[in-house]
């Protein structure tokens, strides 16, 4: 090839070293993430207790029952996130004991959804945050299709999925397009995207002639979607659970089959090692940019299908409910991989279905913001863990048996 | 020592605590009763109607001694599981603060017929075991409109909304028609701007985040249009309000709603021409009350908030002088007696 290749300005600079090592995210460390961000938000809970506060005034009244006080309030904390996101010991019966755990997988759906479309664009080294306002857009094709369309059973639903693939799809395009044609930063576009969605977003819900509900005192707000449209009960109607976690497994296995054995995933994760590598390979880099955006976001699609083809009244704007910034998180945490991206899914869809017990058993909510927080502050920032821990700063024997490791693993 | 004995321990201080304070509590008739409440969108703090039920609960528990558990919502994700971990944790009655809440609520109500429910701001499908509280929000707010013509100087007076829902514009609609009663009584002509109760247009700030900055410009808007005395309906606006009146350099009065907020912020004390409140904490405090002291039997009869029974007033300031107080009395009696309508 006579056509000289010019190194694309994003391949080696330390910068993107730190962060293919933060997107890579080895297990271990992720996990001692975790087990710190779990210990800080319990020295929170202790902290914050109210029983811990006055027994510890009054410490000399009572010495022991001070240091029970304090071994109670992180029992009662995470003992009330494990009952209401795992098993409810406390319910009559085993219907109701296991509504919790449903709920986790509810939540989960599509956290993973939108976390793969993420994980994808990581793996193509893009740092995309352009999930909430590409579940925005879905969300407003998909309850489109809900609401004004007339379609018989099944077919209805799944063409509102469709409509909310192909919105979130087009909407990472014009990032890809942006950044592949125009060299404009992935993550300044995608950030300024989702405010233009959000407003667009709140526009189609406010106009009769979109989404506006039709009898209703003119708030924007949708009409319920159609019940040809909804993604039924999967464990009949005692659980609230429903279609979307069989969408998610689907996902699951397409996002792993797309990018551990198909030739358009081994392209992507060409870009993703070493985009001038990938461009003397004869990748055409740009469009590949193009597509694992278009691809990511109609993940994310899916996950705005899920939660506008789901709920049992009119949908707003905060149905979005922080999916598109969890799904940051969870792509970092599962290390853009399938299974991890699951496990961190279904990590996070616990402290969504566990926040509401936490808050009865009187910890706040902001606790788990907290957890959740830490956790990507110790996964963003290696040296931290490391440091902690007293783990060995990766040298290149190192990098090179995680290589080997990694190629066996294929 | 090992685990087990120290677990063991800390079981045996945790059950003796326990023995004392509900030995502590057992004078109280409240004791055992589990109140609870699901707030809407936005924190237990917001400085409106979250906060105002949040109160009701906290004075049950302080008079009544009733247990209180409660969640916040922070979006509409949340209501389903919030309302759920109430069922779950065996309420005697629980709270759905706010109209959005509405549809969450009756579907609960009508999946647990035995679980007691309170919709604030929200309608009941049929439910007997969901209790709608609802306000004449018109009637407090109309003497509120003509307080504002009879103290604005430049006779105008200004009204803007958080959303275009029927829960703020019975606060707009009154608050014009009692502005134009004023016109009408004195012959001398008031100006409503941000709200035309007749063709139902007007300002809206599109959400209820405090203080946002759309609402400062529609007040400084309002200012620009000769607006001294200003009434934003959609909770804690008036850090954005009171900053839009301080830039125009002119001296303005603000309205509070919801609560006393002459009482409750008295930063603002000097700014507030008066408030009008809608008294959800007593509302609640009552509902509670009937319950655990009372013993009425819960029944899905709506609590209809109004000047009649003291749910909804506006407070006494001292910028409400001796004439104005006469006036009010007398406005009040005719909305009571239904010789004035509110809403023309």
């Amino acid at each position: 090839m006579s056509k000289k290749v010019k190194a694309l300005p994003a391949a080696d600079s330390q910068a993107n070293s730190v962060l293919r090592e933060i997107m890579a995210g080895d297990p271990v460390r992720i996990g001692l993430s975790i087990l710190l961000g779990f210990i800080i938000g319990g020295i929170f809970m202790i902290v914050f207790s109210e029983d811990v506060v006055d027994s510890w005034s009054n410490f000399g009244a009572d010495p022991n029952y001070a240091f029970s006080a304090v071994w109670w309030s992180i029992q009662d904390g995470y003992g009330a996130l494990f009952y209401g996101s795992i098993y409810n010991f406390n319910a009559d019966d085993f219907i109701s004991g296991i509504r919790p755990l449903t709920e986790t997988l509810r939540f989960a759906a599509p956290l993973i959804m939108a976390g793969l479309g993420v994980a994808l664009t990581f793996r193509v080294g893009l740092f995309n945050i352009g999930a909430t306002g590409q579940i925005m857009v879905g969300l407003a094709g998909a309850t489109f299709v809900s609401t004004r369309l007339e379609l018989p059973q099944i077919l209805h639903m799944l063409v509102a999925v469709l409509a909310a693939v192909l919105a979130a799809a087009v909407w990472g395009i014009i990032v890809g397009i942006l950044k592949a044609r125009f060299g404009a930063h992935e993550v300044i576009v995608t950030i300024m995207m989702n405010y233009v969605a959000t407003a667009l977003f709140t526009f189609f819900l406010r106009e009769p002639a979109f989404l506006l509900e039709a009898n209703g005192g003119g708030t924007p707000k949708s009409d319920k979607p159609a019940d040809t449209a909804r993604l039924g009960a999967l464990l009949g109607e005692s659980f609230n659970l429903h279609y979307g976690l069989i969408i998610a497994a689907l996902s699951v296995v397409a996002y792993w089959w797309l990018m551990e054995r198909s030739t358009f995933g081994f392209r992507f994760r060409m870009v993703g090692h070493n985009p001038t590598a990938a461009k003397a390979a004869g990748i055409k880099v740009e469009n590949t940019f193009i597509w694992a955006l278009a691809i990511s976001a109609g993940f994310s699609g899916l996950a705005a299908a899920n939660q506008g083809l789901s709920i049992s009244g009119g949908l707003t704007t905060s149905i979005e409910a922080g999916i598109g910034f969890d799904a940051i998180t969870v792509a970092l945490l599962g290390g853009s991989r399938a299974g991890g991206v699951v496990l961190a899914g279904l990590l996070f869809g616990a402290f969504k279905a566990g926040a509401s017990s936490m808050q009865v058993a009187g910890v706040s909510p902001e606790v788990l913001g907290v957890v959740k927080a830490l956790i990507v502050l110790f996964i963003a920032a290696p040296p931290i863990i490391r440091a902690i821990y007293r783990l060995p700063k990766p040298g290149p024997k190192m990098i090179e048996a995680m290589q080997k490791a990694e190629k066996v693993s294929k | 020592m090992n685990n087990v004995s120290r677990k063991v321990l800390a079981g045996v201080a945790m059950v003796a605590a326990s023995v004392l304070v509900l030995s502590g509590c057992a004078s109280k008739p409240g004791a055992g009763f589990i109140a609870c409440g699901v707030s809407d969108e936005g924190s237990w703090t917001d400085k409106s109607f979250n906060e105002s039920v949040m109160d009701g609960l906290m004075k049950a528990k302080e008079d009544l001694g009733v247990d209180v558990k409660d969640a916040e919502s922070n979006s509409s994700e949340d209501f389903a599981p919030n309302l759920q971990s109430m069922i779950d944790a065996k309420c005697d009655v629980t709270f759905a603060v706010g109209f959005n809440l509405v549809d969450a609520v009756n579907t609960a109500a009508e999946a647990n017929p035995e679980v007691n429910f309170v919709t604030i701001d929200g309608w009941s499908n049929g439910a007997t075991n969901l209790k709608p509280v609802n306000y004449k929000m018109e009637e407090s707010s109309y003497l509120a409109g003509y307080a504002a013509a009879y103290y604005s100087t430049s006779k105008v007076v200004g009204v803007y909304g958080g959303m275009q829902i029927s829960a703020v514009t019975a606060f707009m609609d009154g608050f014009y028609y009692g502005a134009k009663a004023y016109e009408a009584e004195t012959g001398t002509p008031v100006t409503v701007v941000g709200w035309n109760a007749v063709t139902q247009e007007g300002d809206f700030i599109g959400d209820f985040a405090p203080n946002n900055p759309a609402g400062k410009t529609i007040a400084a808007g309002q200012i620009a249009q000769g607006a001294d005395v200003l009434v934003p309906i959609g909770g804690d606006q008036y850090g954005a309000l009171s900053e839009a009146i301080s830039e125009a350099g002119v001296d303005a009065k603000m309205i509070g709603v919801d609560k006393n907020w002459t009482v409750a912020n008295p930063e603002y004390a000097d700014m507030m021409l008066t408030s009008i409140e809608k008294r959800m904490t007593s509302a609640v405090f009552d509902i509670i009350n009937a319950m655990v002291v009372d013993k009425t039997p819960f029944s899905g009869e709506a609590y209809v908030g109004t000047l009649a029974n003291n749910g909804t007033d506006i407070s006494v300031t001292e910028f409400i002088d001796a004439d104005l107080t006469a006036k009010l009395a007398e406005l009040k009696a005719g909305i009571i007696d239904g010789s004035i309508n509110p809403l023309s």
